[in-house]
């Protein structure tokens, strides 16, 4: 089956290519990955739904449109159909938003061991976050 | 840069961050670059331009202890150089182009990864032309292509960000001209 590489900020999923809208994934595989589940009160990623006026043109039940799901979530989208990809990533407005409030954003990210590590594993600690590049 | 990490026990993780995750959260617009975040993770110094050494001091212009002196103060004493307001007067908040930008980036980081050149390029292209003044995009694209990140191409685009007025860097710590 032909596989769509989605990038999000979890990273990097390829998931199973089903023709259904205009990206049209495996509403399973897409769940597991981005913890987005279509259900009856709404799209919902844990506690959190969104409501969504018009499931049917979001989803089959088997198959969910990334592109929709973008649209409808606020997502900013890049796609590349013809080689399989498609990111999705925050608006400037929003990441300005969640800038101001000054709230340290989680993230999980590999360490050079391959352990993964999440600013939360630092609660109630100062942080120095360094930022630099191995060139 | 594993080599370097595990020469000695370091008290601190190193993450690999291929997708310029935290760049994003936090608008990192250079490496090297510092943020602080307190106990209440709440970020109370926003990303600067800030070098762990004197090494490219003629270069950059930036006397590193001037960050290191504040960081001390900070741990020790508890005590900040900046309020709420400040912090939020000094954050790089993103564009639109910035934001597409870094999508286009990681598909060409996705492609790359899957032996894509071309279409790695294409994308590292459309991602300098929404962006051609951010370095983490312009010069992080730069070993990517096989052009020496401190070469003359780098120079070019030091060249037009000046040109441009320096967009991008509002705080520069211990900044000497």
């Amino acid at each position: 089956m032909t596989q769509l590489t989605v990038i999000d900020e979890s990273g990097s999923h390829s998931l199973g290519r089903l023709g259904f809208g205009e990206l049209g994934v495996n509403a399973e595989d897409f769940a597991h990955s981005t913890g987005w589940t279509l259900k009856p009160e709404g799209l919902c990623k844990g506690e959190v739904c969104v409501p969504v006026r018009d499931a049917a043109a979001m989803s089959n039940g088997e198959s969910i449109d990334v592109a929709e799901f973008a649209r409808i979530t606020g997502r900013n989208m890049v796609s590349d159909s013809s080689r399989n990809v498609v990111a999705l990533g925050e608006p400037a407005s929003r990441r300005a938003t969640a800038m101001a409030t000054l709230d340290a954003p989680n993230f999980t990210l590999l360490d050079i061991n391959g352990n993964l590590v999440s600013l939360s594993d630092f609660a109630n600690r100062k942080k120095l976050i360094l930022a630099w590049s191995s060139w | 840069m594993k080599e370097w990490a595990t020469k000695e026990p370091l008290s601190y993780p190193v993450l690999i961050d291929t997708m310029h995750l935290v760049a994003d959260l936090y608008g990192i617009v250079n490496v090297p670059a510092a943020l602080w975040i307190d106990e209440n993770d709440k970020i109370v110094r926003p990303a600067d331009s800030t070098p762990a050494s004197d090494m490219w001091r003629s270069f950059s212009g930036v006397d590193s202890s001037v960050h290191h002196d504040l960081l001390r103060r900070w741990v020790r004493n508890n005590e900040l150089d900046m309020d709420a307001d400040s912090v939020r007067s000094f954050q790089v908040l993103p564009t639109n182009e910035v934001q597409e930008a870094r999508l286009h980036r990681r598909i060409a980081v996705a492609l790359r990864l899957q032996g894509d050149e071309s279409g790695a390029l294409e994308h590292m292209d459309k991602a300098e032309q929404l962006a051609p003044h951010d370095w983490t995009i312009k010069r992080g694209n730069m070993p990517l292509r096989g052009v020496d990140p401190f070469g003359e191409k780098f120079m070019e685009f030091v060249g037009e960000w000046s040109a441009a007025g320096s967009p991008g860097f509002k705080l520069g710590t211990g900044r000497e001209k």
